[in-house]
């Protein structure tokens, strides 16, 4: 009986708390944006913080910056989305882990008059009118151009016998990987097309192109599950393959998978004079493997302009000014140039 | 005349408001039998629980070996030289036989090192000195429950016990294993080491022990010399009154009634041998035995709760397919199990939730329960029944052994069912609770239903049945018309093992 | 004497069952997966099974008791954040920081033993708590950033070698090997395996023989915490950082280890040497199915099915080990 009586005063005192602090917040003048991103294991998502945090300075509104514990925690995500929606904030940045998930989400912040932009890989497939913008990384365009890149350093290979590139994917699923991995087909496809050979594109289902035995393949692996015992074993596979002349990781996980699996082969298989790799983003490991050269070169996005664009863009909409999307850029590093001012703030170790 | 080894004196002991034990008293001599008698629910458990360091006394005082004794763990007990040999029998059945008997006291080298070289060895010489052949590696868990006992006697001798409790010691054992018992039992009383018999076996008690204690309600009744008291003495102590079991004598069904279940050759390996039987309308038929016959088992075949190897049951004639105890309800038949707590009723659901649980469809159209309804009919059958609850919305954990058994009556009856299987319909019920529950089987009998009634208890057998069937060791040993039936005969029945007849 | 020799071929045949289905498995990748029989494809089987390996032989105690742990997964990268941070932020020498990674896994299981003995807590409940509280704590230390231990390059890379040398040489395989050796005498000739054995069969009754149970139960959830803290420098050995957040999921992997190699979850019933084969049939199964080119949805039901029909094999195997006793 006590313990009820506990319990309930706890509750009430609970109640006039938040009721408080909720007054609080309404009164003060400041703006408020609330951002969700995909998680915080990355330090990707550090750069992105950092650079909406600079933008909420600059222009003068309060940014709350959240995310999920890890990038499977899909459910996890909605409910940050919701509560963000019920603290009714000034307006909405997001980087949707699962879009359809998101939808109801995204409709029920519009129903409250509070403006969504997307940012990273935004909430693609959203109904036209929710989503106010979106800043993010082209992701197509950079995957096309780890393609032009790699396609120029393994040009002179693609005659000898039938060669295989292989391509490392974290999933399949997250918009924002696959238009990466797309991207790179496409490209890849298009440049040794122009060469005059064939191309079969196998591994996996969504994106094979149904050609058998062509001159060159490209073969994708993505892991039953998202863990670093997984993805290397994925890796490996690809790189146990003799024929394999060069192979690519479409982001940070999928890159260390494929430094990982190279460390478990007795003296190695990636290198510019062997198997050539490309990765994707950056992360400590992969910048060493560039560094020493195992890694011909990464593509980066620039994750400090995207958090800063995406507040920007928030800014805007609050204020009733109409923007289309923005590309926040991607950029090609190599050994060569990762020291330089253009390339070294845009990496995280 | 020597001083007892043990003395306990006006103990009390209270469990969150209910008084357990009000004023008990126990003293014991070394070399001694000592039977300790009551109904169940006396306060024999508690009484013995305190002796042996599980529960702490609120009250009284005990003298062992001349000193106030303060017991404040099982461990310190056994280290005292005071061992109970439980009534259900407490052993890691994964661990061997020479694990069990030393666990606690591991022989160790540096500290924590085994050697279970010399905890096998050891157990040999005392089994060697104990007369049992029992290999000291063998998993306790494949050996017969007798041959488990012995190993608890031996682990409870080889603690230097100067006081051993058998708890219900013959309870799960055959003939020859019970003899077995006594002989080291006589062979410890020569050792002179005390022993505390509890027991509901008169003939038992007659033949072991040298002095009764009789408890009631929590409390100290008397101490006799076995030798010099009578059976009847000893229950008319433990019940406080005269009440009389006098056996059927007749038969009440007629030749010509109805068979309404025929069971043919049921055989489910190794519990159930080749059984074959028939029920008769409004008869009251008794299967006796001794544990382990394998009556619950044919019984629950019946029923559908387990699948049989082969074998086949009719109904009133006609060929039944039970293979599950819904097919079983469906034929008209209800099974009350012998273990009410777990398999006859719901503790944590009210009478009427347990009263219309089989029936529950009648009581519900699409899905919602009609609580007019049920409500309507378990109040009838608590009136009818006798059953004694607040209200029919009473929780059945809070009901007395009896009244829970006349729930889960209600519960059958509700659904109509023709067929009733009491297994052991008054275990752990009071005496008299006990007569109620006869009453009700016999005014039950006689409205037509057919009752199959296993119990292990030879007077309530020949008090209750108009037939007794007799298995031993999963097979039917015999038939008996209940005129032509007595304590002997069954007994005779139950121990035909298949080696000796 | 007939019984003895029932008995061994019983036992026996348990443990070769599971050693027959690893090599059959190993056999067949080799003849239908392309490339899959080499050295380096053999060195990644190990590394997949050293943590997971470390973990299972942890709870493999535990579930011998009757218990259960679920928070091994993050406790073990937990532990190696702490670790990591210890090493990159207060500059503590590396020695210390992974002696310290096992004493925090300890730390965790000494909270989940008395979690589960003193305060009676369901140890599904308890672990599953402890679960969440490990993954927590690891984000709060690191303050939710990805910790990297030093790379082999590196002044203090030598901790990569307990696992695989510079020249793929896996001397993790002989680590793996002697904890499951200390592990396997732990259990079968020491008093807490015993006692280990006597709580998972009849805790009660253990009790009542004057066991300290509360304490013997307590240290095995203690060991099992240790072996996660174990896994974690593993872990950290083999894929050198490591992300807050995770390592949910590894427990489960673990514990399906455990359980196909014949350790029964209702308790009394187990050994290290199962769980050891256990753990490679499980690896083999995650390193292998990719070379036969499975897709990946393909895999992760094809490793649920095995661990199905491993339990159902064992649940087979005791009745009818129950039925032929009870019939001589």
């Amino acid at each position: 009986m006590r313990k009820t009586k506990l319990i309930a005063s706890l509750l009430a005192l609970w109640t006039v708390i938040a009721v408080l602090t909720g007054c609080g917040g309404t009164t003060t003048s400041q703006k408020s944006v609330e951002v969700i991103a995909k998680g915080f294991q990355h330090d990707f998502w550090k750069a992105v913080k950092k650079g909406a945090d600079q933008a909420g300075k600059d222009l003068g509104v309060k940014i709350n910056f959240v995310g999920p514990e890890g990038e499977g925690a899909i459910a996890a995500q909605v409910e940050m989305i919701n509560n963000a929606i019920n603290k009714k904030p000034d307006a909405i940045c997001i980087a949707a882990l699962d879009t359809t998930a998101s939808l109801d989400a995204v409709n029920k912040a519009k129903a409250n008059n509070i403006p969504v932009i997307g940012f990273d890989s935004g909430v693609p497939g959203a109904p036209e009118g929710t989503i106010y913008a979106n800043a993010s990384t082209d992701n197509y365009k950079a995957g096309e151009l780890a393609a032009q890149k790699m396609f120029e350093a393994i040009q002179g290979k693609l005659s000898s016998g039938k060669p295989r590139i292989g391509v490392v994917s974290q999933e399949a699923n997250s918009q924002s990987i696959s238009m990466r991995t797309q991207g790179f087909l496409d490209k890849m496809e298009n440049l040794i097309k122009s060469t005059g050979k064939t191309v079969s594109i196998i591994g996996h289902t969504k994106f094979a192109n149904g050609v058998s035995g062509g001159d060159v393949t490209i073969d994708i692996a993505i892991p039953p599950e998202i863990n670093d015992t997984q993805g290397q074993t994925s890796a490996q596979t690809l790189l146990n393959k003799n024929d394999l002349i060069a192979i690519y990781g479409s982001n940070e996980f999928a890159a260390k998978a494929i430094i990982n699996a190279d460390a478990a082969i007795s003296g190695g298989r990636i290198g510019n004079d062997k198997v050539v790799a490309v990765g994707f983003d950056s992360g400590a490991l992969q910048i060493d493997a560039i560094r020493n050269r195992k890694f011909l070169g990464s593509v980066t996005q620039d994750p400090i302009s995207i958090g800063y664009r995406a507040v920007e863009l928030a800014v805007k909409a609050m204020n009733g000014e109409a923007s289309d999307d923005i590309d926040t850029g991607s950029q090609w590093y190599t050994a060569d140039n990762i020291d330089s001012d253009t390339i070294k703030p845009l990496l995280y170790q | 005349m020597q001083t007892p080894i043990l003395k306990m004196q006006h103990i009390t002991k209270e469990f969150t408001g209910v008084k357990a034990l009000k004023d008990a008293n126990l003293d014991l001599y070394a070399g001694e039998v000592h039977a300790l008698v009551g109904e169940n629910g006396a306060g024999k458990s508690t009484l013995m629980k305190i002796l042996t360091g599980i529960h702490q006394k609120n009250g009284g005082t005990i003298e062992f070996m001349g000193k106030p004794l303060h017991l404040k763990s099982p461990k310190e007990a056994q280290d005292m030289g005071i061992i109970i040999v439980h009534q259900e029998l407490n052993m890691m059945n994964h661990l061997s036989v020479a694990e069990n008997i030393f666990i606690g006291r591991e022989e160790k080298k540096l500290g924590f090192w085994l050697d279970d070289k010399s905890i096998n060895q050891k157990t040999a010489e005392l089994f060697q000195k104990l007369g049992i052949s029992i290999s000291p590696t063998e998993t306790i868990g494949n050996l017969t429950v007798g041959k488990q006992q012995m190993v608890e006697i031996a682990k409870a001798i080889s603690y230097h016990a100067k006081i051993i409790i058998f708890d219900e010691p013959t309870a799960a054992l055959t003939e020859t294993e019970i003899n077995e018992l006594f002989c080291m039992i006589a062979d410890l009383k020569k050792k002179g080491v005390g022993m505390i018999y509890i027991s509901h076996r008169m003939d038992e008690i007659e033949r072991i022990t040298d002095r009764v204690t009789v408890m009631r309600d929590g409390e100290y009744i008397g101490t006799v010399n076995t030798k010099d008291t009578t059976k009847d003495e000893i229950i008319n102590m433990m019940v406080g009154r005269v009440i009389y079991e006098d056996p059927k004598t007749q038969s009440t069904v007629s030749d010509d009634a109805e068979t309404v279940l025929q069971v043919n050759n049921l055989t489910m390996y190794p519990h159930v041998k080749n059984a074959s039987f028939s029920l008769k309308k409004g008869e009251i038929l008794g299967f006796a035995g001794l544990m382990g016959a394998g009556r619950t088992e044919l019984a629950r075949a019946i029923f559908g709760a387990d699948k049989p190897d082969s074998g086949t049951v009719f109904i009133h004639g006609k060929r039944a397919e039970i293979s599950s105890p819904m097919d079983a309800v469906a034929n008209g038949i209800g099974y009350l199990s012998e273990d009410r707590k777990r398999y006859g009723v719901a503790v944590d659901l009210s009478v009427s939730e347990n009263s219309v649980m089989p029936s529950l469809k009648k009581f519900s159209s699409l899905g919602f329960v009609n609580s007019a309804a049920i409500h309507k009919v378990s109040s009838e059958y608590c009136e009818k029944l006798k059953t004694k609850t607040p209200s029919v919305h009473q929780l059945v954990r809070n009901l007395s052994g009896g009244n829970q058994q006349k729930v889960v009556i209600a519960k059958w009856l509700i659904q109509n069912s023709e067929i009733l299987i009491f297994d052991e319909p008054t275990r752990g019920i009071d005496v008299g609770a006990k007569s109620e529950i006869y009453t009700l089987m016999n005014e039950l009998a006689q409205m037509g239903k057919s009752i199959i009634m296993i119990s292990s208890e030879l007077t309530e057998v020949l008090r209750m049945s108009d037939r007794i069937i007799v298995m031993c060791e999963g097979r039917i040993t015999g038939e008996l018309d209940i005129k032509d039936a007595n304590q002997e005969e069954i007994m005779k029945l139950a121990t035909k093992r298949e080696s000796a007849g | 004497m007939n019984d003895i020799i029932e008995n061994i071929k019983t036992k026996g045949m348990q443990k070769f069952i599971a050693l027959g289905a690893l090599i059959v498995l190993y056999i067949a990748f080799s003849v239908f997966g392309t490339n899959f029989f080499t050295v380096d494809t053999l060195v990644s089987i190990f590394d997949a099974s050293y943590y997971i390996g470390f973990l299972a032989i942890g709870v493999t105690f535990v579930i011998i008791t009757g218990g259960i742990d679920l928070s091994i997964g993050t406790v073990m990268m937990c532990s190696a954040i702490v670790g990591g941070t210890l090493y990159n932020n207060a500059g503590l020498p590396l020695w210390l920081c992974l002696i310290i990674i096992i004493l925090v896994g300890g730390i965790f299981g000494l909270g989940n033993g008395i979690m589960v003995s003193r305060l009676k807590l369901p140890p599904f409940i308890a672990t599953l708590g402890t679960m969440m509280v490990a993954s927590g704590v690891g984000s709060i230390v690191s303050n939710v950033q990805s910790t990297t231990f030093p790379m082999r390059s590196a002044a203090d890379g030598w901790y990569k070698d307990i696992f695989r040398t510079a020249d793929n040489f896996p001397t993790g395989i002989f680590v793996l090997i002697a904890f499951t050796v200390v592990a396997v005498i732990l259990l079968n000739k020491t008093v807490i395996g015993r006692y280990t054995f006597a709580i998972g069969s009849n805790k009660e009754a253990t009790r009542l023989s004057g066991v300290n149970v509360q304490k013997w139960e307590t240290v095995v959830y203690v060991l099992s915490g240790l072996f996660a803290g174990l896994a974690g420098i593993a872990y950290a050995a083999t894929y050198t950082t490591i992300l807050p957040g995770a390592g949910q999921g590894f427990e489960l992997q673990a514990i399906a280890g455990v359980v196909v190699g014949g350790t029964s979850l209702s308790g009394g019933v187990g050994s290290i040497i199962g769980t050891f084969i256990g753990v490679f049939i499980m690896s083999v199964l995650k390193i292998g199915l990719p070379y036969v080119d499975l897709q990946p949805h393909y895999q992760t039901l094809i490793t649920g099915i095995v661990v199905i029909g491993a339990v159902l094999l064992d649940i087979y195997r005791s009745k009818k080990e129950k039925s032929v006793k009870q019939k001589s």
